[in-house]
């Protein structure tokens, strides 16, 4: 039973994953040097691109690509959810606050086991909406600091350095949340070191889901929820 | 030689001695002038033993005395003095005064009129070409100058001295100055291949006020000296300067290679002729110092570029320039540079526009005074344009081309035009830069110069909302980070613990 696989993700997810992963690995190297481009190593980079003006249409070129994959991914979710084929996992409610409080506890040592959570854990929703909520200002902003002179004929001039101070600082958070705290929980964090894969090979196992999302398991399995948060606990405090 | 010297006193003796026609008065005088012959001439005559003829020395009795004068008819005169020693030390020692002054003799001592000074001494002059023949004395091309120079009032003594005439290769003066100054401190002028004239008179107070009143006439004029003085033929005048000013690179010559560089030196090169050369802007005889008077090499620019020297003389580094004697607003060079200009419609140079704006415009010390914003390059360069233009510089050294023009200072400020926009409504200035943005992005509209926030740190009352916005991600991207870093750190520990 330890090494059963469970599966996670669907193929579209592991692509739509690709795909995030591959813009916003460019929109970030091609953004950010821009952001700081005095310090040598975005020089490097923009000369490597072939020079400022080709770093920024491969930005506004891969910032299409973005938008359509955060719009489709919207209008997907909506629909889902709307015609109750998925279940609303990710929306934010109180048990996130609580298990946020309640894993804080633990890891200063007033708690005797970590908070138990379902599909997704509150760390998480906090990523995917950070990055969805960035996503949708990016769009927009980027859009605003493409065509200025054709918003400037309907909004007033202060918008494109309000757009660019939006976008700029915006992107450099987003930059901040997946670089930290993103590659920390995927790749860095000592339950999962060296690599999370379940995101590129859709599958979990269940030794990690008695772990990590025991409540989904227990309604996967159908069984009793005590028995899989025993066998958590169990397991979560003994390795 | 001594005996024969001494023939003039054992003249007078033998004169005293017969008394055959004299009375007692012109014996008395006979004797005294012996007295003065036996105690003063001889030791000006006797030094060198220098052979002078007995009509001469009959002439010097009288002429060599201070006191004889000639008066002429505008009632100025002239010393009939002639200094015994320097006609003995002259080439023409040997010459009687007749031979000269061929009127007179022992006998003769015509009284003539001269209306003035000019008339007399071209009138005597005269007597030179006796010996001195038109056709011998051309074959110098000093001489040559002129004798063809009909208006000049040349006589040889002017040059060459009266009584004191020597020979031209064993003359010497105090000075080279002097020798040079002897000739060109007349009023004559030379005549070019194409019929030009030039006046060669070198003023002379022009020169001492010159900051190279110590240099010799030949340190610039090389090749010409005391003993030699080539002749030289040019086309025109111009083509005198041209190569004249060949010769300040002897010395400047960190200069001369500077101005190769430059667009002045291009265009004389590529055949135009009206190119500026080194004394077109410093003078040829009358270089100064242009050092502090700033004014001064503004105005020599405008000599060759009147329309853009106007145009700046209103702006409002002209206008402090001029108006108030301001030292600190830029001339011409400080932007263009003296030497090695270059063409300012050139990428290069339009590219490095910011930086010359920002020699005085992000300096604090300058800037102070006048209560304007040292943010102004910064805001600039941190800006759109100014990210794009630093780019653009630096992938062109790497022989990337990017063609596309980028706004420059200049662009919206003007070049020359520069004015300030204080005194103008802000929606002159903003319907003024609507026109320029226009110019690269076609489909500007009114509100679009609304988009650049003049050179200023938003603030809460210039733009709000770029303000607040910023203020924001001030404070919340390391609240944020610290919260992340704070939360994985808890996370490593726990797990320790657990371990």
């Amino acid at each position: 039973m330890a090494h059963e696989k469970i599966r996670r993700f669907s193929n579209w997810r592991i692509v739509e994953h690709w795909m995030l992963l591959l813009t916003f690995g460019v929109l970030v190297i091609t953004g950010l040097s821009q952001k700081f481009y005095t310090i040598d190593i975005s020089q490097w980079i923009i000369f490597h691109l072939g020079g400022i003006d080709r770093a920024r249409l491969i930005h506004r070129c891969t910032g299409v690509i973005f938008s359509l994959i955060t719009v489709a991914h919207i209008l997907a979710g909506i629909t889902g959810i709307a015609l109750k084929k998925w279940p609303p996992s990710m929306f934010i409610n109180k048990e996130d606050i609580s298990d946020l409080i309640h894993n804080i506890r633990y890891y200063l040592g007033m708690e005797k086991s970590p908070a138990v959570f379902g599909r997704y854990n509150y760390r998480q929703k906090f990523e995917y909406w950070g990055v969805l909520h960035s996503g949708v200002l990016m769009m927009f902003t980027g859009l605003i600091l493409w065509f200025p002179a054709l918003i400037t004929r309907f909004l007033p001039g202060e918008v494109i350095p309000a757009a660019k101070a939006l976008h700029t600082n915006q992107a450099f958070l987003m930059f901040l949340i997946i670089a930290l705290w993103h590659i920390y929980n995927s790749i860095f964090s000592p339950e999962v070191f060296p690599l999370d894969t379940s995101i590129f090979t859709g599958c979990i196992s269940r030794e990690r889901m008695i772990h990590e999302h025991p409540v989904e398991l227990e309604s996967i399995e159908g069984g009793p929820r005590e028995r899989v948060v025993h066998e958590y606990q169990e397991a979560g405090t003994g390795s | 030689m001594q005996a024969r010297l001494l023939h003039f006193p054992s003249l007078l003796l033998s004169y005293i001695q017969k008394g055959c026609f004299m009375n007692g008065t012109i014996k008395t005088i006979l004797i005294l002038l012996f007295c003065f012959w036996a105690f003063m001439v001889p030791p000006v005559l006797v030094k060198a033993g220098v052979v002078i003829s007995d009509e001469t020395q009959q002439c010097l009795v009288c002429h060599a005395k201070h006191g004889l004068t000639k008066v002429f008819e505008n009632n100025k005169s002239i010393e009939a003095y002639v200094d015994a020693g320097e006609f003995r030390a002259s080439v023409h020692k040997e010459l009687k005064c007749s031979e000269c002054h061929t009127d007179f003799s022992g006998e003769k001592h015509p009284k003539r009129r001269f209306r003035n000074s000019e008339q007399y001494k071209i009138q005597a002059a005269l007597a030179c070409k006796r010996c001195h023949t038109n056709e011998q004395l051309k074959t110098k091309s000093i001489h040559a100058a002129v004798l063809d120079d009909e208006k000049g009032s040349h006589t040889c003594t002017n040059c060459h001295g009266s009584h004191s005439i020597k020979s031209v290769s064993k003359k010497t003066y105090k000075s080279e100055e002097q020798h040079c100054l002897k000739c060109h401190g007349q009023e004559f002028s030379v005549e070019f291949k194409n019929g030009e004239k030039l006046s060669l008179k070198v003023e002379m107070p022009m020169l001492q006020a010159s900051v190279h009143k110590k240099l010799s006439c030949s340190d610039c004029h090389f090749g010409f000296s005391q003993a030699q003085h080539p002749q030289r033929n040019f086309r025109s005048r111009r083509d005198f300067f041209i190569a004249g000013s060949e010769t300040c690179r002897r010395c400047h010559f960190d200069k001369y290679t500077k101005s190769m560089e430059g667009i002045h030196y291009a265009k004389l090169s590529q055949g135009n002729l009206d190119a500026p050369v080194c004394t077109d802007c410093h003078g040829s005889h009358t270089v100064v110092r242009f050092g502090s008077n700033r004014t001064l090499i503004a105005q020599r620019c405008g000599k060759c570029h009147p329309q853009t020297f106007d145009i700046y003389a209103k702006s409002a580094h002209g206008n402090a320039l001029f108006d108030e004697h301001n030292q600190d607003v830029p001339v011409c060079i400080d932007c263009h540079t003296a030497h090695n200009i270059e063409n300012p419609l050139s990428l290069d140079y339009r590219e490095k526009i910011p930086d010359l704006c920002s020699n005085c415009h992000a300096n604090k010390a300058i800037m102070g005074k006048y209560g304007l914003s040292t943010d102004v390059v910064k805001s600039y360069l941190s800006d759109f344009h100014g990210v794009t233009l630093s780019f653009y510089r630096k992938q062109r050294e790497k022989s990337d081309k990017p063609s596309r023009l980028i706004a420059v200072c200049t662009d919206c400020h003007g070049t020359h035009s520069i004015i300030s926009a204080r005194n103008i409504a802000p929606a002159l200035v903003k319907a003024n830069l609507v026109k320029r943005c226009q110019v690269c992005h076609k489909d500007a509209a009114g509100n679009f110069p609304d988009t650049w926030l003049s050179h200023y740190e938003p603030t809460l009352t210039s733009a709000p909302l770029v303000f607040i916005i910023s203020l924001i991600y001030k404070i919340f991207t390391p609240i944020l980070a610290i919260g992340i870093i704070l939360q994985i750190m808890l996370h490593i520990w726990r797990y320790a613990v657990n371990r």
